[in-house]
């Protein structure tokens, strides 16, 4: 990048906003994937005009941008592969109205979620996609990602609580789109493709999003099956006897061995464990929900049934959930957990089958896999644990990636359901996807034709994960 | 001065803890520099990165890498939030190590000692990490060893002692807050609350009010450190009230809480004397982590300024 495109940058956002030394560019290079390239330069915009006119300059110079949050994305969404601008959007960080009569709030893309829902608990409602990085994560990343969590099974992912939004288009013209309304059949929901689009489309530059009322009673109940097919069959049970759980995940032997390796919780070593909660307004509709499931987690063999609404009862239950992450990482010493074949959602009928695959592919590929997640939501997680810093590990998880997929498709599964695309997940995406491709091209030419926003990613993506960046670790 | 060459000595065996950080950036919401920059390249993440960087050879040694990585209030909130247990105040220090004694080496947030040093050695004797030294006439501060809890800044009594790089953490930058809250409409109280206990206030979002907020919460990094002249600032502003928030008995691994309620006791006194209500200062203890504790104690105090009503009618 030129001096001079420095210097307009700093015109437009003032030389504080502006950085370029090799230690910031390498830090704004990699998120929480195994990627990792540098930006040429990273601008923080304040306002709406400022993304308009770097946008705009962007555009006319055909420098690549990258839209960032936090940059907690797990598949390389904010790695710029292609260099260029990154814009870090932490600086538009407002919560400009919560109205709590017509049902809506208006954000700035830099929000962080916990934030907003620490704003909208006095009214009594929360915003409820909310992912477990719910702590950092910026409500402009996780419409990029269409995030959504554990509470997803029963209120949907941020797509579903987007009603409308502002987004400034790669030529630098701001678009209004959606509603403030909770119906709209006015034309193409064009809002509702902007989310999950990965800053490829346009930077969203203000949101407006739908809330509910927090429940008045919650109860976390827990499982055990020494059969994970059991589980599995608990799990399609359950959504198919007419129960709408807020909650309902499942831990496998591997995440259980962790967290008891690590953290000494002394959950059962059983093949499965499965966490389901409920809530409502009324403490009979909630008893009669968990009710429903345990009585089928019983059919199923399930054990040890212990369910509870007292809240620190319940962070209890759900500690071993909770620290299954600081669990994975420190399995062993020379083991690290990679962001890779990371998420998919299959359907309920193939939860079971689909994690008793993840270890068999692991086996075979001498790499170790664990299977949770929101099953609830048909949504399936893995972790990679191998050692990062050998090239024959890098070599069995390509494999065991490929496998994956080819898997979740064969059973009509989708590449994502809530991580998103990236680098690492697009040659899978591609290839369950090939009859769109083309459409989904058009229509990135239609918003951006000079293919400035995010290059390098979805359709546009390299098809080799493991060459298409640098990889963040050092390989011997 | 002679320096060395710079190497990745004490920081090669961390190595392995840098490969299982999985960047996912939870270190970061309420470490204090970040706040006060907003870059990530001041998160607790990006030091592990630049770390990884400097290990891996993908970046080269820099007086800015320096300066990025001595800039922590070994305060351990990203510790404590970090999903993969990365022990990184263990990390930051040898990467201290590693830079001193080269060309590259900056003192970040260490404090050190100016001309204005009437050698009393006050700051030598209440350092609780023997970091200050007197040697041949003058007070050197060790890089590595100050945890830059600032007790040294509020001891010296000729105020001789100051870190370079505060992050909003120093009297002026605090009192350049307190200015600006007490101008809006209806401020009415600071409350100055410790890094160690959870604020119950948004990260690192802003809220767009109608109307502007009562109180304000200052977060600073020890009770300790917080200076009787800062604590009374608020009051000769016209604030209506000040709480101070600091860690229980014996929590305090400087005993800064200790301090912390001598200058409030001291302030009481005052007030008593000039016929002030003294619970317009007052003094909170709020275990780490009680969020929900530290809300509650913010609301009681509040309902006891708003019943004493304004310090001079205005
Ligand atoms: C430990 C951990 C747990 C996680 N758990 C979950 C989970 O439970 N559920 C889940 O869905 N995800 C999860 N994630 C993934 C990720 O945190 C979320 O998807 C999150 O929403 C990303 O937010 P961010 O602010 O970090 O976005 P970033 O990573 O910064 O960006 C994500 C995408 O959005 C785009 N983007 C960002 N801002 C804008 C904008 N203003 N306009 C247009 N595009 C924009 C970016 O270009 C990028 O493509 C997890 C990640 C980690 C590390
Ligand atoms: S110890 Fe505190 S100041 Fe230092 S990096 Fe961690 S959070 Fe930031
Ligand atoms: S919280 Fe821990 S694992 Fe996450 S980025 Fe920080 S140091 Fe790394
Ligand atoms: S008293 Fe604190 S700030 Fe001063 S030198 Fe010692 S450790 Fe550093």
């Amino acid at each position: 990048m030129e001096k001079k495109d420095v210097l307009r940058l700093k015109d437009i956002v003032g030389k504080k906003n502006v950085k370029t030394d090799p230690a910031d560019l390498y830090v704004y290079g990699s998120d929480s994937s195994v990627h990792s390239a540098r930006p040429w330069v990273v601008v923080r915009p304040e306002n709406t005009e400022q993304v308009q006119e770097i946008m705009a300059f962007a555009n006319k110079e055909k420098i690549p941008v990258v839209t960032r949050g936090a940059g907690s994305g797990m598949c390389g969404q904010t790695v710029p592969v292609k260099g260029g601008i990154t814009l870090d959007m932490k600086r538009m960080n407002k919560i400009l109205e919560i109205n709590p009569s017509d049902v809506f709030c208006r954000v700035q893309p830099g929000v962080v979620d916990d934030d907003l829902n620490h704003a909208l608990k006095p009214f009594g409602v929360f915003y409820p996609p909310t992912p477990a990085s719910s702590r950092i994560a910026t409500i402009g990343g996780e419409i990029g990602n269409n995030a959504s969590g554990v509470r997803s099974v029963k209120y949907g992912a941020t797509r579903d609580s987007v009603l409308g939004m502002k987004v400034v288009l790669p030529d630098g013209s701001l678009v209004t789109l959606g509603a403030r309304t909770r119906v709209e059949a006015t034309g193409y929901q064009l809002h509702k493709l902007i989310v999950g689009s990965e800053g490829t489309l346009g930077v969203v530059v203000e949101a407006t999003l739908s809330f509910v009322p927090i429940p008045k009673f919650r109860c976390l109940g827990m499982a055990n099956f020494d059969r994970l097919e059991d589980a599995g069959a608990a799990i399609a049970d359950i959504m198919a006897s007419g129960v709408i759980p807020s909650m309902l995940e499942l831990v496998d032997s591997v995440a259980i061995k962790a967290v008891n390796k690590t953290m000494d919780l002394g959950l059962p070593e059983v093949e499965a464990v499965l966490l389901y909660e409920a809530d409502a307004m009324v403490k009979e509709a909630v008893d009669h929900e968990i009710n429903a499931m345990q009585e089928v987690c019983k059919k199923h063999n399930g054990a040890g049934l212990t369910s509870s609404y007292d809240p620190k009862e319940r962070a209890k239950i759900f500690m071993g959930r909770k620290k299954l992450f600081p669990a994975l990482s420190k399995f062993s010493d020379i083991l690290s957990s990679t962001s890779l074949a990371d998420d998919m959602a299959v359907p309920y009928s193939k939860m079971a089958e689909t994690a008793k695959k993840i270890h068999e592919i692991a086996a075979r590929n001498n790499i170790i896999m664990t299977a949770y997640g929101h099953c609830g939501s048909g949504c399936m997680h893995t972790k990679i644990l191998m050692e990062p810093t050998r090239q024959d590990q890098w070599e069995s998880a390509r494999k065991a990636v490929a496998e994956i997929y080819e898997y979740v498709r064969s059973v009509k599964g989708t590449t994502s359901a809530e991580h998103g695309i990236g680098i690492s997940k697009a040659s899978a995406f591609k290839a369950e996807k090939h009859d769109s491709l083309d459409l989904m091209r058009n229509i990135k030419k239609a918003f951006d034709p000079n293919n400035i926003l995010n290059p390098g990613k979805l359709m546009d993506a390299h098809e080799d994960w493991v060459t298409a960046t640098d990889l963040r670790y050092t390989i011997a | 001065m002679e320096t060395r060459t710079f190497e990745t000595k004490y920081l090669d065996k961390w190595k392995s803890n840098l490969d299982s950080c999985i960047r996912c950036g939870y270190c970061y919401e309420h470490c204090p520099v970040f706040k006060d920059t907003r870059w990530e390249s001041d998160a607790p993440r990006a030091k592990m990165i630049m770390i990884y960087g400097l290990l891996s050879g993908k970046l080269e040694p820099s007086t800015y890498i320096s300066d990025k990585l001595s800039s922590c209030f070994y305060c351990g909130r990203c510790v404590a939030a970090c999903s993969s247990g990365v022990p990184l105040n263990e990390i930051i220090t040898d990467a201290k190590r590693d830079f001193q004694g080269t060309e590259f080496e900056t003192p970040g947030t260490t404090s050190v000692t100016n001309t204005d040093c009437a050698l009393c050695l006050a700051c030598v004797r209440s350092c609780p990490h023997e970091a200050r030294e007197f040697i041949s006439g003058k007070i050197f501060t060790d890089t590595v060893k100050c945890q830059s809890c600032g007790l040294c800044v509020d001891i010296c009594p000729n105020q001789a002692v100051a870190t370079l790089l505060s992050y909003g953490t120093d009297r002026s930058s605090l009192n350049q807050e307190v200015a600006t809250f007490l101008d809006k409409d209806n401020a009415k109280a600071i409350v100055f609350g410790c890094n160690w206990s959870y604020f119950p206030d948004l990260q690192s979002s802003a809220m767009d009010l109608e109307k502007d907020p009562e109180y304000k919460i200052l977060i600073n990094m020890c009770g300790g450190r917080l200076e009787k002249p800062l604590l009374l600032e608020p009051l000769l502003q016209n604030a209506w009230g000040v709480l101070v928030a600091c860690c229980p008995d014996g929590d305090c691994e400087h005993d800064g809480n200790v301090k912390a309620a001598t200058h409030v006791a001291g302030l009481r006194e005052l007030l008593k004397e000039m016929d002030i209500a003294e619970d317009r200062i007052q003094l909170v203890q709020i275990a780490h982590g009680d969020k929900t504790g530290f809300q509650a104690a913010i609301d009681t105090f509040m309902e006891t300024v708003n019943q004493l009503g304004p310090l001079n009618p205005r």
